[in-house]
């Protein structure tokens, strides 16, 4: 039996079901003492000084760590993407700083005790003499001219200013006469909120000397390079483990001010560290994601062809920090004009730095806001053209036999087949007997509307210059002298069952079942360098070095069951635990028996001339990177290209502006499917916080720049109630770049409903013309759209 | 987590409590559900010097009828108030508006009388309370009384109850043969705090229709909409209930969920709502 | 200051001094070492600490310690009987992929066999209302309610 394509349940789930995960938290060593962390109470404030003589006298207190001994000590934390690589601004930012504090929630002290309620006690204890400073809560107001400035070294608020232009916009504009739309889409503030908050702990063994550092991380690694830079020593001495991890959606990739100062104390104190995020802290510093304004003016033809589209982006990435999140705004503007072909094309970016949490990375990493924005102006021209919105769509796509294509910034999209997965979600919603479907729901007084999305969802993020984005990983795979095989991967799974999927290639590689396969994930001494997840790579890229390794097993297993059965190596196949004879299954040989074989009779006539033991470790380096930047400084940082199809049906409450997503069909394309349900769990993931941005969820910070929503009560992700029926269909138009032909799945499904939604919302009132361009559309904003629309009409 | 250190008490006896509850006064915060006081603690908010759980006081949990009353001790907990039959049969109102208040795990911990006292104003008891003429017998170490529940809430998370008082009994009249009730509210996600919500009772005949409201204002509303419905459900009636709403929305408040315009036109659609529904159920 | 509390946890006795500031969810996971029992949010908001109390789901998180002397609690430890005996609804949670990082999973397995303990056949709206005080930040919620729907159709005895 072969295991690619089955949907085998994840392999971890029976330890998780049953409670015996081990997540960070849950690690507990001799000795180990609790951390907790003071914040800034003010958006923009200067440290004019730090007592901690109180907090130190305190019984039960061990130490209280600040900026000061942070920058005698420590090196500045590496930054995962750093903007002056891209032609943006640089800053060097330490764990803890020196001179102020740029956003609420920013870690200014950190305070260790024997248990943790003594720890959160004695923050009150530590004296913190602050002088404000003028807040920049707005990422316009930012960019204005005499803004106050988050960081004075800078000379304004301007992270990063890119443009990527195509043709002339502007005059193909100019010429088109009446025929323009322009619009401004506005997407949220949002936070990623995994169940499990970040929790960190760390050891030291002095004379080993090695630290140990548990991190709740996607990217043990890359981690451990960071830390080892930061603190001034060797990467060697350094062990980082990633256990079960509660979620991560990119937020969990390095570095937190956190993970340093966990692993700064262990090695100082001689004793274990462990440091448990509340919730409240996760909204306020665990990073946000995807504050975004597009304001855009297209030019169409009367047969809705857009000829000219200039773009306008403003992010409002919070303060400078080391996180990656940042690089989320550049992405934005990379993909547009995403799935669409349009001939004049102007993208303009600001990265606008504001007194607010750093953005983190969030899955679907800006490209959702590019999606959005072509969804909404695509619209807009089917509106102002009268063509229905799934004809303007498949006449301005990229279409099958155009790829691989070139867009706008120089992305390289490999293949695809847009026109086709519309089309399917357009039968598989229904919308043939939508019309009366709606009639009839007006008749009763409800008002039902029927939206579309399309989303281009590039993964396998690689940049020039960087330690954690590139297009490569490893894998490690043993068999063992009894044929059990191990599999130990640079790759990780928050989560996301790639371990699943990966170990059901190697086991069709090898020829065995799947009960004989282990994975190890996320532990750096043991596991071969790799990145981590992130970008939807593991199993595309992760997976694709683990069958590498397994083919040379496989090959050289081959060579010795060959001389076994007397026949050539080309002859065999395996499966199912043999080794045997094509067109003569008979003839065969456990692969057991090879393998004791191999390590018992390495001396025999066999395994003679094979090289002894059965361990492979292989990289694999994913094409479609173009790192040389061509002419215009452009380079092609995706390999791969998953697509998607969405359709949403709503109910709108026209009193109330209540939205009820009803049903929802997305068709998928990330090439081939290893593992349907976890591809399909994935997705039914991705939509539901696809969902949470259209409808429910917006991070909401007032003038001074104080957090308001911090907690889940005001940050509402969606339940259970709120999920309609989502029904999946997978299209599969594989990558001609990786092995498998896998595009990855990870950030799939986030984007479509935030077209798809505010489309459906519009459609229930085809004699308002409403234009929904801001999410989330929570009840109040509907309200007044329908309000505001009824009263412009009468 | 909870930082600040406590005396923690767990009174056997409603006596025991309320000595406790006199001897401390502000230092003490009251334990019964914990809904309300719980997360208060956890984010420092709230930071007593004395925790008096009622938790472990036996008797105070339960649902009975006395001729024209149904007596309900203040440790019920809302799942068993909404599963109740005697609640079902006497007060369906507040059966539903039990239904509704958080989540499985919430109702099967937080309590009626909790909740009450805590009169948060987007909490579903108050309104319903108000409409159905309830009253609360509020006991401290000397003494006892019972003050109707239009006199109870007082403001913003300000009731009635004096120092070293607490609620122990919610009384209320059995509705009339053939009432019909509703509670109806909006929220942003199962679970969360009503936007807005009402309650209506509508009698037989029209001989009486009240309508309480909740998240209009600092507190619970109580409008009284008979003379409104005289003639029956008619369009004017309904389009006087809607004024009557829109006045007793005088201090709405506005907030991540929406102005107060919002708030008072959400008033007025869900007062609709619940009367209509309300006078759809009288038999 | 501390406080005496005799419990008994999945039908065994404990008696233990416990910080009076110190949750149910911390008591069962730092005393008890039983840390099957997460914490997500602390404020009683996102269910991933939910343990039955004499029987019935609670929000461990929103529980002090102190305040369970006497009683019994049931932890997702308890649900099961030995590595090998899966409960059949985590057994259905497996078997229909009703999980991903697993942290919300305890909390929503009680609260899957509290549904059905009390409603044997539910529909699919009465399991969304069922489980809607359990937050899931990775499934959508899709293959919790086909695995709960897969435990019902079985007719497991919970």
């Amino acid at each position: 039996m072969k295991q690619v394509g089955r949907s085998v349940p994840g392999l971890p789930n029976r330890l998780l079901v049953s409670g015996h995960g081990t997540y960070v938290a849950d690690v507990s060593l001799p000795g180990m003492c609790a951390m907790a962390v003071l914040r800034s109470p003010y958006a923009h404030a200067r440290i004019v000084s730090i007592d901690t003589s109180r907090a130190l006298a305190a019984p039960g207190v061990v130490y209280v760590l600040t900026g000061e001994e942070i920058a005698r000590e420590t090196n500045p934390i590496p930054p995962v993407a750093d903007p002056g690589l891209y032609g943006g601004k640089s800053l060097a930012v330490r764990a803890l700083p020196t001179d102020r504090a740029r956003y609420v929630g920013e870690p200014v002290a950190v305070v260790v005790a024997e248990d943790r309620y003594t720890a959160n006690r004695a923050l009150e204890l530590v004296d913190v003499e602050w002088e404000e400073l003028p807040v920049v809560s707005d990422a316009e107001a930012a960019l204005a001219p005499g803004s106050p400035l988050v960081e004075p070294s800078w000379g304004d608020n301007v992270m990063m200013h890119k443009e990527f232009t195509r043709g002339d916009a502007r005059a193909a504009l100019a010429a088109a006469g009446g025929r323009v739309v322009r619009g401004v889409v506005k997407a949220q503030r949002y936070v990623a909120a995994p169940i499990e908050p970040r929790a960190y702990a760390a050891s030291w063994d002095a004379y080993a000397e090695q630290l140990t550092v548990w991190s709740s991380t996607q990217n043990p690694h890359p981690l451990r390079v960071f830390i080892a830079e930061t603190l001034g020593i060797p990467e060697t001495m350094i062990r980082v483990i990633q256990p079960h991890v509660g979620g991560g959606f990119g937020q969990k990739v390095p570095t937190f001010p956190e993970e340093i100062a966990v692993a700064y104390l262990a090695r100082k104190l001689g004793r274990p560290v462990k440091w448990i995020e509340e919730r409240t802290e996760h909204f306020l510093a665990g990073g946000h994601a995807r504050e975004e304004v597009l304001s855009f003016e297209a030019a169409y033809g009367p047969d809705g062809r857009v000829t000219a589209l200039d773009v306008r982006i403003v992010a409002d990435v919070g303060a400078p920090a080391t996180f990656v999140g940042w690089a989320m705004s550049y992405v934005t503007a990379y993909c547009v004009p995403a799935a669409y072909k349009i001939p004049h094309c102007r993208v303009e970016l600001f990265t606008a730095v504001t007194n607010k949490c750093p953005w983190n990375g969030y899955r679907a990493f800006g490209k959702e806001a590019a999606s959005f924005l072509m969804d909404r102006v695509m619209d807009r021209v089917a509106d102002a053209t009268g063509i229905d919105r799934v004809e303007v769509r498949l006449r301005n796509f990229i279409q099958p036999d155009e790829f691989p294509y070139s867009q706008v910034s120089g992305a390289m999209l490999d293949s695809g087949d847009y026109p086709r997965a519309l089309r399917r979600v357009r039968e598989l919603i229904g919308a043939e007997g939508f019309p009366e479907e709606q009639r009839e729901a007006r008749r009763q007084g409800r008002y039902l509307g029927l939206g579309f999305g399309f989303e281009l969802t590039p993964e396998g993020c690689s940049l020039p210059h960087t330690t954690m984005l590139s297009g490569y990983d490893g894998a490690t795979v043993r068999v063992a002298p009894d044929g059990h095989v191990t599999i130990l991967t640079g790759v990780t799974s928050p989560g996301s069952g790639n371990e699943t999927g990966i170990a059901q290639l190697v086991a069709d590689t090898l020829g065995v079942g799947l009960d004989h396969v282990r994975v190890l994930q996320g532990d750096t001494d043991t596991c071969p360098y790799g990145l981590g997840n992130y970008s939807s790579r593991s199993l595309m890229i992760g997976g694709s070095a683990a069958k590498i390794a397994a083919i040379e097993l496989r090959e050289k297993m081959f060579k010795v069951a060959a001389k076994a059965l007397e026949v050539n190596p080309g002859d065999l196949d395996a499966e199912d635990g043999q080794i045997f004879v094509q067109g003569a299954p008979t003839r065969r040989i456990p692969v057991r028996d090879v393998a004791s074989l191999v390590y018992r009779h390495a001396y025999g006539p066999e395994a003679s001339e094979v090289e002894p033991a059965l361990e492979s470790t292989r990289y694999f380096r994913i094409g479609n990177v173009h790192h040389q930047p061509e002419v215009q400084g452009r380079f092609s940082a995706y390999p791969t290209w998953p697509s998607g199809a969405c359709a949403a049906v709503v109910e709108v409450d026209r009193d109330t502006g209540f939205v009820k997503v009803l049903r929802y069909a997305i068709v998928h394309d990330s090439g081939p499917i290893v593992n349907p349900m976890m591809a399909h769990g994935n997705l039914h993931g991705g939509v539901a916080q696809g969902l949470g941005g259209a409808l429910y969820e917006h991070m909401v910070y007032d003038d001074a720049g104080q957090l308001r929503t911090g907690s889940f009560m005001d940050y509402t992700i969606p339940t259970a109630v709120e999920m309609p029926h989502c029904e999946i269909e997978m299209q599969e138009t594989a990558s001609p770049f990786t092995l498998t032909g896998c595009k990855g799945v990870g950030e799939s499904g986030v984007t479509g409903p935030l077209g798809a939604v505010a489309s459906a919302v519009e459609n229930a009132f085809p004699e308002l013309n409403l234009a929904l361009m801001e999410t989330p559309l929570m009840p109040h904003r509907v309200w007044r759209a329908l309000r505001d629309a009824e009263a412009g009409r009468s | 987590m909870i930082s600040k250190e406590y005396r923690f008490e767990a009174p056997r006896d409603l006596g025991q409590a309320l000595s406790l509850l006199e001897k401390h006064g502000d230092d003490a915060k009251i334990l019964a559900g914990g809904m309300s006081l719980m997360p208060t603690m956890t984010l420092g908010l709230v930071q007593p010097d004395v925790v008096i759980s009622l938790n472990h006081i036996p008797n105070l949990d339960y649902i009975k009828e006395e001729g024209n009353l149904l007596k309900i001790g203040a440790l019920t907990r809302h799942d068993t108030v909404r599963k109740s039959e005697l609640v079902k049969k006497h007060c369906p109102l507040l059966a539903e508006a039990a239904s509704f208040i958080g989540d499985v795990q919430v109702r099967h911990r937080g309590s009626i009388g909790g909740s009450i006292a805590h009169a948060d104003p987007a909490a579903d008891y108050p309104p319903v309370m108000l409409t159905l003429g309830a009253q609360f017998k509020l006991q401290k170490a000397k003494g006892e009384r019972t003050v109707p529940a239009t006199a109870f809430f007082k403001d913003l998370m300000q009731t009635a109850l004096e120092p070293g008082e607490l609620v122990t009994e919610i009384q209320i009249p059995k509705l009339p043969d053939g009432a019909g009730s509703a509670y109806l509210r909006l929220h942003r996600v199962e679970g969360n705090f009503a936007i807005v919500a009402a309650a209506a009772v509508v009698e037989k005949g029209f001989r009486s229709a009240r309508l309480g409201l909740a998240g209009v204002g600092p507190k619970a509303v109580l409008v009284d909409v008979t003379a409104r419905l005289k003639g029956g459900v008619t369009d004017a009636a309904l389009k006087g209930v809607r004024e009557d709403a829109l006045k007793a929305s005088a201090d709405a408040y506005g907030d991540l969920n929406g102005d107060a315009d919002y708030r008072r036109a959400m008033a007025q659609v869900y007062a609709e709502r619940a009367v209509r529904t309300a006078a759809g159920r009288v038999r | 200051m501390k406080v005496p509390v005799k419990v008994t946890v999945n039908k065994k006795p404990y008696s233990v001094e416990v910080d009076t500031r110190m949750i149910l969810a911390d008591m069962l996971r730092d005393v008890l070492r039983l840390t099957g029992t997460h914490i997500g949010c602390g404020t009683g908001s996102c269910g991933a600490c939910t343990v039955m109390l004499n029987g019935e789901t609670v929000k461990s998180c929103s529980i002090l310690a102190a305040d369970v002397d006497g009683q019994e609690v049931t932890t997702i430890e308890g649900v099961s009987n030995g590595a090998n005996q899966l409960h059949p609804v985590q057994e259905a949670f497996v078997q229909h992929q009703g999980l991903q990082c697993g942290y919300c999973t305890p909390g929503m397995i009680l609260s899957a066999i509290q549904l059905l303990k009390e409603n044997p056949n539910p529909s699919e709206s009465d399991i969304r209302h069922g489980i809607a005080g359990n937050l899931c930040r990775c499934t959508g919620y899709q293959f919790i309610v086909e695995s709960i729907q897969a435990a019902a159709k079985a007719g497991v005895k919970v």
